[in-house]
């Protein structure tokens, strides 16, 4: 079981809830929406994606279907210690069942989105964008090592050993969104 | 075919598809059949009453085979009609024909027994061959009609009975308690699934009711008695007092305001949000839009109460006059001339009655869970008059605990701050879908929830709203998508009915809910609380029901004849139903239902005459002794002892009530009465038959 409950209490209070967006003049479900889960508000929370949810196979709390409701509710702070939307892998099944084309897929991506913004990003997620800004890999391959061993080049034949690539990718990502946050050094 | 030809038995067996066929050995049955007495010919067929199956009887009564004929299938309720009509069209009277129901008397009640049903099967044909045997040639009688309709409630179900009746040329009675038509469908604000303006659609059919040469309105007014049968039926209605004079009455509603407030009650139109006089007019668009005094309310201001009295002199000769009758400026509510509290009764001479009494909100009284003493604990109708133009508030959304203040500072000419509510919240299937109070789900409560959020959301678009939904239903056209925008405008939904409401001590009201979808409990804050309680019948429902003669359901809604296939019909012959009386229905299906009443009262009273079966009883003068027993016995006062020629008194049945029910026959000691289509001999027969099985009597 994974445990996701610290930031979402036993009972929730609806109106505190509404009260929250009111004095920060945003809605939840706007913001989302901002961030791709352009047709959240068409879901009727009939439950096929959570039958096909890998993560809700797994344990996972607030995957897809639960997800969306909790937004529709307003909630926000309340998620954003959880872990489950960096747990989604991306495998877009959700997207194929869904009767009204809410598309749950764009919806943990657009949370992910959201939570960036927030800074609510877990360590492995950071690690994986420094990563991606070193190597070109969000998911580095370990075992250079062992790649010399067997006679082959350190570095696997892609954005890695491309030092060109590897400066386009650069620039890039600093012209993103990322760099304002300051999330990971980018300083090369 | 004359009578004393001997009887050529044809012995039908039906298949039914597997119903008979799957218990019963039918071809078994069919060797079994043609060993009976005067039986000629036995087919058996896999539906005899499809058209094939038919032309197999039909062409066997041509071909001169058979003049008597026998179905062994299902009921004879259900298809008794369509095989007398087949004998009938192939020239034999229709009354040679028997039926044997060996489906749902054999195949179906003894589904594993197959061995057994078969030799039951035997024995149920045998005894229809051997009251074949003896059946006698009868002729149909005919009925007049009576071309004139009573509907009975003047809600939109009622309103579009009445007036597709008496566009088609039917004299229409309309009757309703109240002192004016519209229904509760006058109360509501908006109505779905386009939200058009209600008063907006509804006034104009009331306008046309009105003034329609062929309506009889009779409002105020209450079925007190109904007699005789279709076709025939007699009825009184009862007008209640006005202690207005109507003819007189304009609707001006001076008399309204001055009414004393001692004699001001809670308003049944504003679902008692606010007060009304003891002489008042229900609503601004009521019709006929004329006062009435309601006589447990008035405190009869200087002892005026109508009891024929001249009024008392002041001491500078004045006369002492109610409030009312000094500013009524035509006179109308003169309380000088006597006025009979018991009104007037109408007699009416009607073919056909349609019963349209509505329904009524469940008060919220009952749900303690819900607080429903807080005053801003309300009903969904009572939200409907809040929203309302024509509510206490003139369509203001305000705090329903702040609605006195806002009439006594209207009344008084001030202005005055009123509380606003910034939450709403409502609970579904409060009283519904409930083992405490009705199981059934009342139909309209999801819709009409979703109305009134998206109106009030609509219109004021900072409100939070949040719908507490056991499951959201909206099976009608154009009803989910309805739902949807609902969902679009940011209304909050909550799957799951709330559990309970607690008073805050700032006045507000903790909603404790838990959302199913989230696995979790939720509380909301909220201003006001709308249940959207259960529709039930009226009260008075039972009781007119059983002045009808027609069936109340368990949940005591008047019970259709037949779910699917006679929706508008009951049991008794010429009274339909229509609306909510029913069962609850939306707005659409009510006045579906009260054309589909209207168009059966229509196809059967057109003809002006209809055909009645001739299985009823007569009395052999000869054999009765005049004892008198049976007269008493019969359900339908169709039987009188009458005076004959030789000065002796014998019994005599009036073959316009007779329904044949057999009691009389059954009872009379000397068998003076025949039921025909079910004589003694035909009966014994049959009796004989089954008693003797396997032994088959030889005559």
């Amino acid at each position: 079981m994974i445990e996701s409950e610290e930031g979402v209490p036993n009972v929730l209070n609806l109106s505190e809830i509404a009260e929250r967006e009111r004095e920060e003049d945003e809605r939840v479900v706007e913001i989302v929406r901002e961030f791709g889960a352009e047709n959240l508000i068409y879901c009727m929370q009939c439950g096929s994606c959570a039958a096909v949810c890998p993560l809700a196979r797994v344990g996972f709390e607030w995957y897809n279907k639960k997800l969306i409701k909790a937004l529709l509710l307003g909630m926000k702070e309340e998620l954003l210690d959880d872990p489950t939307p960096w747990a989604c892998v991306a495998c877009n099944r959700c997207t194929e069942v869904c009767p009204r084309q809410v598309s749950p897929f764009e919806v943990m991506f657009a949370v992910r989105r959201m939570m960036v913004e927030e800074f609510a990003i877990p360590t492995l997620a950071i690690e994986g964008l420094r990563a991606l800004y070193e190597y070109g890999h969000a998911v580095y391959m370990t075992g250079r090592e062992a790649r010399k061993k067997v006679g082959l080049p350190e570095k696997p034949p892609s954005t890695d050993s491309d030092e060109q690539a590897l400066k386009d990718l650069k620039t890039i990502l600093k012209n993103t969104k990322l760099a304002k946050l300051g999330l990971i050094p980018m300083n090369d | 075919m004359s009578n004393d030809e001997k009887p050529r038995i044809g012995v039908y067996i039906c298949h039914c598809g597997e119903n008979i066929a799957g218990a019963v050995d039918v071809k078994a049955v069919a060797e079994f059949a043609k060993t009976l007495p005067d039986v000629v010919v036995v087919r058996d067929y896999l539906f005899m009453c499809s058209d094939p199956g038919q032309e197999l009887i039909k062409q066997d009564i041509r071909d001169g085979l058979v003049n008597r004929v026998v179905v062994a299938a299902c009921t004879p309720r259900t298809h008794e009609p369509i095989f007398r009509k087949a004998c009938e069209d192939a020239g034999l009277n229709k009354y040679y024909f028997e039926m044997a129901n060996i489906r749902d008397q054999c195949s179906w009640a003894h589904w594993h027994e197959k061995e057994k049903a078969t030799e039951k099967a035997k024995a149920i044909v045998a005894a229809a061959v051997a009251k074949a045997r003896l059946l006698e040639p009868l002729e149909d009688r005919y009925i007049e009609l009576t071309k004139e309709v009573m509907v009975i409630g003047g809600g939109i179900a009622g309103i579009f009975a009445a007036l597709d009746l008496a566009n088609a040329g039917f004299k229409v009675h309309l009757v309703e308690k109240s002192p004016s038509i519209g229904g509760n469908m006058a109360k509501l604000d908006k109505t779905f699934p386009t939200n058009d303006c209600s008063a907006c659609i509804l006034t104009p059919l009331m306008v046309e009711v009105a003034n329609h040469p062929n309506i009889n309105l009779l409002t105020y007014s209450e079925v007190e008695s109904v007699e005789g049968s279709v076709g025939n039926f007699k009825v009184k209605v009862r007008k209640k007092q006005t202690y207005v004079d109507w003819d007189k009455c304009t609707g001006c509603g001076a008399c309204l305001d001055v009414c004393p407030p001692k004699a001001r009650v809670p308003d049944e139109f504003n679902e008692g949000m606010s007060l009304r006089g003891a002489i008042y007019i229900p609503f601004p668009q009521a019709v006929p839009k004329k006062a009435v005094v309601d006589m447990d309310a008035c405190i009869k201001c200087g002892g005026r109460d109508f009891s024929g009295k001249e009024p008392r002199l002041s001491k500078s000769g004045k006369p002492i006059l109610a409030p009312c009758e000094k500013v009524c400026p035509t006179g109308a509510a003169d309380r000088t001339p006597y006025r009979d509290p018991n009104g007037e009764l109408v007699e009416l001479n009607v073919g056909a009655i349609i019963v349209a009494t509505g329904y009524k909100v469940m008060d919220k009284h009952h749900f303690k869970e819900f607080a429903p003493e807080h005053p801003n604990v309300i009903t969904a109708m009572q939200m409907e008059r809040l929203i309302s133009a024509t509510g206490p508030s003139e369509g203001k959304l305000i705090k329903p605990s702040e609605i006195p203040k806002l009439l006594e500072a209207k009344k008084k000419g001030e202005k005055v701050e009123v509380e606003k509510p910034h939450t709403i919240t409502f609970i579904s299937c409060v009283g519904s879908r409930d083992n405490r109070y009705h199981t059934y789900c009342s139909r309209v409560c999801c819709m009409y929830m979703l109305k009134q959020a998206m109106i009030l959301k609509e219109k004021y678009p900072d409100l939070d709203i949040y719908i507490f939904f056991i499951d959201v239903r909206t099976p009608g056209k154009d009803f989910d998508e309805y739902y949807m925008r609902c969902r679009q405008l940011g209304i909050k939904i909550i799957k799951g009915r709330a559990g309970g409401i607690q008073p805050l001590p700032d006045d507000r009201l903790l909603v404790k809910g838990y959302d199913a979808e989230i696995g979790k409990p939720v509380e909301v804050v909220t201003d006001i609380a709308v249940l959207a309680t259960a529709i039930e019948p009226n009260p008075t429902l039972k009781e007119l029901a059983r002045t009808l003669g027609i069936n109340v359901g368990a949940e005591g809604f008047l019970k259709e004849r037949h779910t699917k296939l006679y929706p508008v019909d009951t049991m008794t012959e010429g009274i339909f139903i229509a609306g909510c009386a029913q069962g609850p229905k939306d707005i659409p299906d009510s006045v579906a239902q009260a054309k589909a009443a209207a168009a059966s009262a229509m196809s059967l009273l057109d003809p002006g005459k209809m055909t009645v079966e001739p299985l009823i009883s007569e009395v052999n003068k000869e054999k009765c002794t005049g004892c008198g027993i049976c007269v008493p016995l019969c359900p339908y006062g169709a039987i009188s002892l009458v005076e004959c020629e030789d000065g002796k008194k014998k019994s005599e049945i009036n073959p316009a009530l007779c329904k044949g029910c057999g009691v009389c026959t059954a009872a009379c000691p000397s068998k003076a009465i025949t039921l025909h289509g079910f004589t003694y001999d035909q009966v014994l027969a049959q009796i004989k038959t089954i008693a003797r099985w396997p032994e088959i009597p030889a005559e």
